[in-house]
């Protein structure tokens, strides 16, 4: 059978326009010109290409810039045997689009779902080696920064002993940094800066400080945000640039939120059980809240502030630790004064730590 | 046909509507979002397809046949070659500075600048290469047998020989850098060659350059005018500090002002020359865009996107090709039966390092 329409031709070997007849034969096809015939061709072969004004434009398979150039009403045997047009792209294309953008929204909500969800899971199954070893290898021994004295050191086992039921996978170390900050790393690192230390008005200060960060590693947070971070960071990758990076924030800061919340209960039932007064922790977080200015703001968590920062405002967490007091209960001091000193003067009596932070070569 | 004064002796016409260009660019939008953002390689390819299809160049329009795929894949790549490794390397040089390494650090992350700075150059050029290899027009594409890791070091150098000389070169190494890149760009057998000199540019980037110092100038001209007729009574040393103040504001407006249209001069100047000194075999081409076009063209790009809250930002490929094209001229002549298809080879992924860097093509 052999049928015959107009279209128009380059075989990609120059920019010639050739006006050629299609002759079908079978599932072969050839290209008639006045004075020659080009093919025969496999419709298999035949490929899609775009769509130029009026026209659709095949293109041939291994054949680079072969084009054939159909226009006006296509006959039916002919039309048969072409690829179907592409618009959107394969997938949407095959579903409709309305069908594809349903599917498409779904299969991101459930990855996004699984990155948040998964990492509390996961985190727990990821062996204490593996944990181990990226904390020794964030942290090492802080560029020489841990302070350390006989009295100092069991002064701060004692404190850790008394908050935790397992000390020995913990390695708490006071860093001679002059910061008001402390934090929990992988590997059940928890590094206390030696400007929290020594602003601290009491050891109960430093034991609320020290559980919540205790909590941290108890709850494997440090392991969860890591996940989480790369996952986003994966899923969230298909997203340019700065809107990427919001919806990351946004979606890890509430995580960290609920974090920091946790490891403050953590701290309190520590507390509790080490019977020291959260009295000093809160008195702690009224003095930041000073500096942070929650505490004139009057609102709680439904304050824009409080709900787009990582940790909650530190009048807020004043509040619990005040409301976590058992009235009558008998507080011991987390340290004896002698103990007490000792901790706070550790890294003014450590002449070998170095100090600072970053670039400093003492 | 459209016939209109503008056109008349154009080679390059556009043929598109925005109208039309909408029907492709909102579904893309939705699909790019329930995706997120996966479908914007997509996207971009279809983008391109109608806008290459609406261009006329002499008696053919152009296709794009780039798919959406390659640039995926091409991003991908630059995801897990680029981006995954640099992750690592910040975390090591995070891990080397609290251990007090901070001169490895330093060198680890000046390593990881100047590798960036070098594919930044190679993402340019690849672009460009890439675009050229995906456009056909009556059969033939372009290409380019180089990939690009010369011109990276170039781009290296030449940057900084630009900046060295308090940034008085970077009319040369831009001018420079655009003829390395089109040097080593061809279409069907012919190569381009681009002869742009840039010592012509250097008036209008001293303009540009100059804005500051000049306003500056002028205002301590004004303000010493202005004490000079001033009296010394206190009433008029009050109505003098008044103007002093209105002035410092229009100073500041005028910086805001002023500085970007010089700097649209200076590019306007630049693509003028650019464009001009490109010859492929017997075609020449030019660029008539001039600096009042630009600035026109940029302001209501800004009044689009700012009163469509944003959305307007999906026509701006559209309003980009359209300027381009509108602007673009060709002389001289093809001879079609000589024209015949490149030899370069086609790499089979897209523009995954410029898409990493976010920077431009052309």
């Amino acid at each position: 059978m052999s049928a015959f329409f107009d279209a128009w031709h380059y075989d990609g070997k120059n920019a010639v326009r050739r006006k050629v007849e299609v002759q079908i034969i079978g599932r072969q096809f050839f290209l008639l010109e006045t004075e020659q015939r080009h093919g025969p061709f496999a419709f298999s072969d035949v490929e899609y290409v775009t769509r130029k004004d009026d026209a659709d434009v095949y293109g041939l398979k291994a054949a680079d810039g072969w084009r054939l150039m159909l226009s006006g009403p296509v006959p039916s045997d002919l039309s048969a045997m072409l690829p179907a047009r592409r618009n959107y792209g394969g997938w949407v294309d095959r579903l409709g689009f309305g069908k594809a953008a349903v599917a498409f929204t779904l299969a991101s909500a459930a990855a996004v779902a699984i990155v948040l969800l998964s990492p509390q899971w996961l985190a727990p199954l990821i062996p204490d080696s593996v944990d181990e070893k990226l904390g020794d290898a964030l942290v090492g021994d802080f560029g020489g920064r841990f302070c350390s004295t006989p009295a100092g050191d069991a002064a701060l086992k004692k404190l850790v002993a008394s908050l935790d039921a397992n000390p020995d996978d913990l390695q708490v170390e006071v860093a001679k940094i002059d910061m008001v900050n402390a934090v929990a790393l992988p590997g059940g690192k928890v590094i206390l800066f030696d400007g929290l230390v020594k602003q601290a008005r009491s050891p109960d200060e430093v034991a609320g400080v020290l559980a919540h960060e205790i909590g941290h590693v108890r709850e494997k947070h440090v392991m969860q945000a890591l996940l989480r971070q790369m996952g986003l960071a994966v899923v969230l990758g298909g997203i340019d640039g700065n809107s990427g990076a919001l919806v990351n924030n946004m979606l890890s800061m509430s995580y960290s939120r609920e974090s920091e919340a946790e490891a403050d209960a953590h701290s309190m039932k520590a507390l509790g059980g080490a019977n020291i007064s959260p009295i000093g922790t809160a008195s702690f977080f009224d003095r930041l809240s000073k500096m942070d200015g929650s505490a004139n703001s009057g609102t709680s968590d439904n304050d824009i502030a409080g709900y787009m920062s990582s940790h909650p405002l530190s009048r807020s967490r004043k509040d619990a630790f005040e409301k976590s007091i058992v009235k009558g209960k008998n507080y011991k001091p987390a340290l004896t004064p002698a103990e007490w000193t000792e901790l706070k003067t550790m890294c003014t009596q450590d002449r070998n730590a170095k100090s600072g932070f970053g670039f400093d070569f003492n | 046909m459209n016939d209109d004064l503008s056109h008349r002796h154009s080679a390059f016409r556009f043929y598109g509507s925005w109208l039309e260009f909408a029907r492709i660019a909102f579904p893309n939008l939705l699909l790019t979002i329930v995706t997120l953002g996966i479908y914007r390689f997509w996207a971009t390819t279809r983008e391109r397809e109608y806008l290459w299809s609406k261009t006329e160049f002499i008696d053919e329009r152009l296709e794009w046949t780039g798919k959406g795929i390659e640039l995926f894949v091409g991003f991908v790549m630059a995801f897990l070659l680029i981006g995954l490794p640099l992750i690592v390397i910040q975390l090591i040089s995070q891990g080397l500075i609290f251990r007090g390494e901070a001169i490895l650090a330093g060198v680890i992350t000046l390593m990881m600048f100047l590798l960036l700075f070098y594919l930044t150059g190679v993402a340019y050029f690849r672009a460009l290469r890439y675009r050229l290899s995906r456009t056909y027009w009556r059969g033939i594409r372009g290409g380019s047998d180089d990939p690009g890791l010369q011109y990276g070091l170039a781009y290296m150098w030449k940057s900084v020989v630009g900046w060295l000389p308090i940034f008085l070169g970077v009319p040369w190494s831009m001018i420079s850098l655009w003829n390395d890149r089109w040097n080593a760009m061809s279409f069907g057998p012919h190569r381009f060659s681009a002869t742009a000199e840039w010592k012509p540019l250097m008036k209008r980037y001293l303009l540009f350059y100059l804005v500051p110092f000049l306003l500056f100038m002028g205002a301590v001209v004004f303000g010493i005018s202005m004490a000079a007729s001033g009296g010394t009574s206190d009433a008029l040393g009050s109505t003098g500090i008044a103007i002093g103040a209105i002035f410092a504001i229009i100073a500041v407006l005028s910086l805001y002002i002023f500085l970007p249209l010089a700097a649209l001069a200076y590019y306007s100047k630049y693509f003028r020359l650019a464009v001009g000194g490109l010859r492929l075999h017997n075609l020449e081409f030019d660029f008539r865009a001039r600096a009042p076009d630009w600035i026109l063209f940029f302001l209501a790009n800004m009044a689009i996107v700012i009163c469509t809250l944003g959305i307007g930002y999906i026509f701006m490929p559209y309003r980009n090709w359209k300027f381009f094209i509108d602007h673009m001229e060709a002389y001289g002549e093809i001879n079609i039966d000589d024209l015949t298809q490149s030899e370069t080879v086609v790499a089979k992924h897209g523009e995954g390092l410029l898409d990493a860097f976010d920077v431009g093509a052309i």
